[in-house]
């Protein structure tokens, strides 16, 4: 019994990790209409942007900013001057997704010969080993949790509660009609592109410091995970999201102490093949934040 | 006339297109040659890649500074398999039809060699591959060579380390953490066969998805079944895995012992990193093929490979001085190239045959060790017998050849320390249990 609740409580640390990085991506498609498939790669290049600021001499907590600010920034020149030209000529989704593969690809490559074929880990302290009812994690995963706790607040702050918010929501459900109401639909595009960055960035940062050893092929296997954390919840949708990482989180770690850990995938990927049969659309398509702004 | 012309035009260009050899007649022709180093440079198993690299760059330089190969220089390019066989095929066939002055391929690791391997023979492209499969344990692919030994004999080591390392008491309780993919699961079958058979208790047997962002519930289960020892390898992970039962374990690393594969800077700069340094040289054993690493070949390799150094953007070629793969693929393509030499030919059907003759030798077989001494003594019509950086070769009839291995150990700085051998009564008896290779 101990070893299920801890692996529940594991399985929470990757809730929060998977969490950050689903919002961030669903919200992307959900409000720019973008599969943006090097997301996995920003995260790459922000966790090492963190590293090199924490070799640096910099707290990795505080090193998380810079990694925020570089998604940010990466993934507003990336819908600049990549991704929005060709939306701009008309491409349909199947070639934006295959232009976001090819940007993946790219910035794996231009990365691999800066940072190299090895792994790097974070000087961090991992901070007190804390022992509660089977229950058993580190001070510096309880704070990956808070952390993630406190951005998912803070996005339903935004989209719920400010003129901001509801603009985003305004222009994912109808981008037409919210320019004709007068939303600057191309503005809050890009301040959507630069706070989802943010969330890649700090994504990229607490998956390093989860698996506490990164390189650049970890990207192509985060992305994997937040795909089906956003397909699960209902893609666009970033409470859809919150609840994919949920299942998805919980759901694998148990498994691995249930049955075999070479098959706390298969489950994992078995429930969203279920989901996907039941309800096609994902858990919340309907009724999600990025519903129509009331 | 056109309708003569036209179909003999066609066979001649579909000739070209599948002779499949660099050259078709005698001689060793003209134009620079190419070794295709076809591994894995992304992916989990990114950091083989390099380390064939430093040895095809270390080659090439020992041959080129030789004169080349009849005048020809040769040059190393990277295909990037990604360690997936989807990817190795494409990565495969670009090589193969976009390079005619292929002279070798080395690289082809157990991610990829079975779909690659009979590819290249059938291409008749000789290749060193750096798999452990036993499936070319009795290899009928006349192009294929390989100078490790099969995965098997890396476990039953693996074994001999657990249960005779002079600088321990024998461990009882041992558990297996190996990847999912094809290449680490092979050394599963043959650890259990023979630790079932020689009474070991088998605490956990694990399979763990390499490249998972996290291993806790994985470990806070190992940990459960109280081993003494764990077997590993876990390319790409074992940093993460170790950190979290350094972690669960109220900071106390069990002890580990790895693969050959773990010897590695990657791999050892990734486990210190999550470990520590004090607690991995205090927990960390391994084994290792049993290489020479010494005489004029080794000199000529280290020379090479120092030399070879500026190419390695961001790395450091010397960190592969002493490593197996780097050493053995150097020596496969100086075997290569002088085999070509000796066959006088470019023609990869002709000089193929020649590589195990090379590297045998026959009786009154003038020893060398480097390319430029092979030149020289088959320029003088001796018969030769590489003995190269890596020491003897001793080639079977399934173009297999081994060395045994060393117990070993790596230092402060990753160089590897050997503790010990294996006698060939303990590794005969870790063989039998274990059912053979």
């Amino acid at each position: 019994m101990e070893l299920y609740v801890a692996a529940l409580g594991f399985g929470l640390i990757s809730v929060s990790v998977i969490a950050i990085a689903a919002v961030g991506f669903t919200m992307q498609f959900g409000i720019t209409n973008m599969i943006n498939l090097a997301y996995g790669e920003v995260m790459i290049v922000c966790a090492y942007v963190a590293f090199y600021v924490n070799q640096a001499g910099v707290n990795v907590w505080a090193a998380m900013i810079a990694a925020a600010l570089a998604g940010a920034v990466l993934s507003f020149l990336l819908n600049r001057f990549l991704y929005a030209p060709f939306q701009r000529k008309g491409t349909n989704l199947i070639g934006m997704v295959i232009i976001s593969l090819a940007a993946s690809l790219m910035i794996a490559n231009i990365l691999l010969p800066i940072v190299g074929y090895g792994t790097s880990a974070y000087q961090m302290d991992q901070g007190q080993l804390l022992r509660w009812n089977g229950l058993v994690l580190t001070v510096a995963q309880i704070a990956i949790i808070v952390v993630a706790a406190l951005m998912m607040l803070a996005i339903h702050g935004l989209l719920r509660y400010t003129r901001l918010g509801k603009a985003m929501r305004a222009t994912a459900a109808n981008p037409t009609l919210a320019r004709n109401c007068g939303i600057p639909t191309q503005r809050v595009i890009d301040v959507v592109w630069l706070i989802t960055g943010a969330l890649c960035g700090v994504a990229g940062v607490v998956a390093g410091m989860n698996s506490e050893n990164f390189s650049v092929a970890s990207g192509a296997g985060y992305l994997i995970t937040i795909i089906a954390a956003a397909v699960l919840g209902g893609a666009g949708q970033p409470y859809g999201a919150m609840i994919g990482a949920l299942i998805i989180g919980i759901v694998t770690e148990l498994s691995a102490a249930a049955i075999a850990p070479e098959y706390k995938e298969v489950v994992a990927f078995g429930i969203l093949v279920l989901v996907m049969v039941l309800r096609p659309q994902g858990l919340l398509a309907k009724r999600g934040a990025l519903a129509a702004a009331g | 006339m056109p309708s003569r012309f036209g179909p003999a035009v066609a066979a001649l260009l579909l000739l070209a297109a599948c002779g499949g050899s660099s050259s078709s007649g005698g001689g060793l022709g003209s134009g620079p040659l190419l070794v295709g180093v076809l591994a894995p440079f992304s992916g989990a198993d990114a950091s083989f890649g390099p380390r064939y690299l430093a040895g095809c760059y270390a080659a090439a330089l020992s041959i080129n500074g030789a004169g080349g190969i009849g005048g020809r220089q040769v040059s190393c390019q990277q295909f990037d398999t990604k360690g997936e066989p989807a990817d190795a095929v494409p990565a495969a066939d670009a090589m193969i039809s976009g390079n005619s002055n292929l002279m070798g391929v080395v690289g082809c690791t157990s991610d990829e060699a079975s779909t690659v391997v009979p590819r290249l023979d059938r291409s008749q492209i000789p290749m060193f591959c750096m798999t452990g499969q036993s499936e070319f344990n009795k290899s009928t692919a006349k192009y294929f060579h390989r100078l490790v030994p099969a995965d098997s004999f890396d476990t039953y080591a693996m074994i001999g380390s657990a249960l005779y390392n002079p600088s321990h008491a024998p461990y009882s309780r041992v558990a297996l953490v190996f990847g999912d993919d094809i290449g680490s699961q092979t050394f599963v079958g043959p650890a259990v066969a023979a630790l079932n058979k020689l009474g070991v208790t088998i605490a956990i047997n694990q399979a763990i998805h390499l490249g998972a962002s996290s291993y806790r519930t994985e470990v806070a289960k190992m940990l459960t079944t109280h081993p003494d020892v764990i077997l590993t390898e876990t390319i790409g992970s074992a940093g993460t895995y170790m950190k979290e039962v350094k972690q669960q374990n109220n900071g106390k690393v069990i002890p580990f012992i790895g693969t050959s594969a773990t010897i590695d800077p990657v791999w050892f700069k990734q486990v210190v990193d999550a470990i520590g340094l004090p607690d991995f040289l205090a927990n960390y054993t391994a084994v290792d093929l049993r290489l020479s690493l010494q005489g004029s070949g080794y000199d000529e390799f280290l020379t090479q490979l120092t030399a070879a150094d500026s190419k390695f953007a961001g790395s450091n070629a010397l960190t592969y001085k002493g490593k197996s793969p780097t050493v053995h693929l150097y020596d496969g393509i100086i075997m290569t190239a002088l085999a070509m030499v000796a066959a006088n030919s470019a023609d990869r059907t002709v000089y193929n045959p020649k590589i195990i003759d090379i590297a045998n030798g026959v009786s009154g077989a003038t020893v060398v060790g480097t390319f430029k001494d092979g030149v020289a003594a088959l320029k003088a019509g001796k018969a030769i017998r590489y003995v190269g950086a890596a020491g003897e070769n001793n080639f079977n009839q399934y173009n297999n050849s081994q060395q045994g291995y060393n117990l070993v150990t790596m230092d402060k700085d990753g160089n590897e320390v050997v503790l010990g051998q294996l006698s060939e009564a303990q590794t005969q008896k870790i063989i039998d249990a274990g059912g053979g290779a």
